[in-house]
C-alpha cells in the first residue's frame, strides 16, 4: 500500500507496505503529520473503498479547510469523525476514548462493509482525555488488537517522537516527520524509521507542499 | 456513568424482557433516534438520556454520535448550535429526511408486527 499515493514516495518505499499495518506518524508541531496521514488515506481511496479519519484535535470543518489549503482533496469514501460535540456535551463525564473509538470504527465498518483505512489524530489527545486510572499500556495493547482484527491499515498520529510508549513496539511502522534548518532555510523532512515486511530507505527525504499536495523529494544530509 | 443519569420512569419488566428490549434498541439505534427526533430536536447527550429514560438502555457515545453524523451527511438530519449554547448542537429531521424517516418507521413496525404474528399463531 501507499507506494503510488504521493508524488515521490517511491524514493522511500522500494516495496509496498502490507495491508493491515499499524503505523505511527510522529513529529513536532507544524511537520504536516495530519496533512500526510489525510493525503495517504485520500489517495488510497480515490478509486473507491472506505476509510475513517478520526480527529480529536480539530473540528471536521477546520480539518477539511486545512486539508484544502494543502491541496488535498477528500474523496467520498473518506469519512471524518470529530469528537468535538461529544467532548463538549459530556465534559463532566468524558467517555472512555479508546472504547469510543473502537465503537466508532465498528459502526463505520458495519455501515460501509469495507472499511480498510483508519487514521487517528492524535494519540496524544487520546491519552490526555483518557482516565488516569486506566492501565493505558494494557488498553493500548487491546486497541491495537482491535485494529488488527478489523484488518485496518492504520495511521496513528503522535506529537512527540522522543516519547517511547507501548505504541512504539506494538506498531509495525514508524514514520518520522521533522524540520531541518540549513543555509538555504528550513526544510520539512520525512523518514521511515521502521516498517515491518517492507523494503525501504532510512534517509531523511525532503517533503514539500505545492498546489497538488504533498510531494517527496531527494534525501537531505 | 449509566447510573448517574436519572431514569424518567420505572419500568416493570422481567430481566428476560429487559434483555430483549436491550437487543431491540441496540440493533435499531438509528430508528429509535429518528423516532425521538421526530418529536423534537435534541443534542446527542439528551438523546442518550432520553433513550435511557424510555427503555432503560444506556447507549454509549460511540454508538450514537456516528449515526447522527452519518444521517447529517446524508441530508436526513440538520445540526444547529443551540441558541446561547455553543457547547451542543441540536439535531432535527430535514424536509428531505422526512420521507426517509417514514419509510424507516414503516419497515421497522412491519417487521416487528410480522415477527409477533408468527409468535402468536
Amino acid at each position: 500500500m501507499f507506494r503510488d499515493s504521493l508524488k515521490g514516495i517511491d524514493r522511500l518505499l522500494d516495496t509496498e507496505i502490507p495491508e493491515g499495518s499499524i503505523i505511527l506518524v510522529t513529529g513536532a508541531e507544524g511537520t504536516l503529520k495530519s496533512g500526510l496521514a489525510f493525503s495517504l488515506l485520500a489517495s488510497e481511496l480515490k478509486d473507491g473503498g472506505h476509510g475513517l479519519y478520526a480527529t480529536l484535535e480539530q473540528t471536521k470543518e477546520s480539518h477539511l479547510s486545512n486539508m484544502l489549503s494543502l491541496g488535498v482533496k477528500r474523496h467520498e469514501g473518506l469519512h471524518i469523525f470529530d469528537y468535538q460535540d461529544m467532548r463538549l456535551e459530556w465534559r463532566d463525564r468524558e467517555p472512555d476514548m479508546l472504547k469510543t473509538t473502537e465503537e466508532v470504527l465498528d459502526y463505520y465498518s458495519e455501515k460501509h462493509g469495507s472499511l480498510s483505512l483508519f487514521a487517528l489524530d492524535s494519540m496524544n489527545a487520546l491519552y490526555t482525555l483518557s482516565d488516569e486510572t486506566t492501565n493505558l499500556r494494557r488498553e493500548m495493547y487491546y486497541f491495537f488488537d482491535h485494529l488488527r482484527d478489523m484488518g485496518l491499515t492504520s495511521l496513528l498520529i503522535m506529537e512527540d517522537s522522543s516519547r517511547r510508549g507501548p505504541e512504539h513496539f506494538l506498531a509495525d511502522g514508524v514514520i518520522e516527520l521533522g524540520l531541518v534548518e540549513g543555509a538555504d532555510g528550513v526544510k520539512r523532512y520525512i523518514r521511515i524509521r521502521k516498517m515491518r515486511a517492507t523494503k525501504h530507505r532510512m534517509e531523511r527525504h525532503q517533503m514539500v507542499v505545492d498546489r497538488d499536495g504533498i510531494s517527496i523529494l531527494g534525501p537531505i544530509y | 456513568m449509566e447510573n448517574s443519569i436519572e431514569r424518567g420512569q420505572e419500568l416493570d419488566m422481567s430481566e428476560e424482557c429487559q434483555a430483549c428490549l436491550d437487543k431491540i434498541v441496540r440493533s435499531n439505534r438509528d430508528v429509535i433516534l429518528l423516532f425521538i427526533l421526530r418529536e423534537r430536536p435534541m443534542c446527542g447527550y439528551d438523546l442518550i438520556k432520553e433513550i435511557f429514560s424510555r427503555y432503560n438502555v444506556f447507549l454509549s457515545q460511540g454508538t450514537v454520535y456516528p449515526i447522527l453524523y452519518s444521517l447529517e451527511e446524508e441530508g436526513v438530519l440538520r445540526a444547529e448550535f443551540n441558541k446561547g449554547n455553543m457547547r451542543s448542537k441540536s439535531y432535527s429531521i430535514t424536509t428531505e429526511g422526512k420521507r426517509f424517516t417514514e419509510e424507516k418507521f414503516e419497515g421497522f413496525i412491519k417487521a416487528l408486527e410480522y415477527s409477533l404474528s408468527l409468535f402468536r399463531r
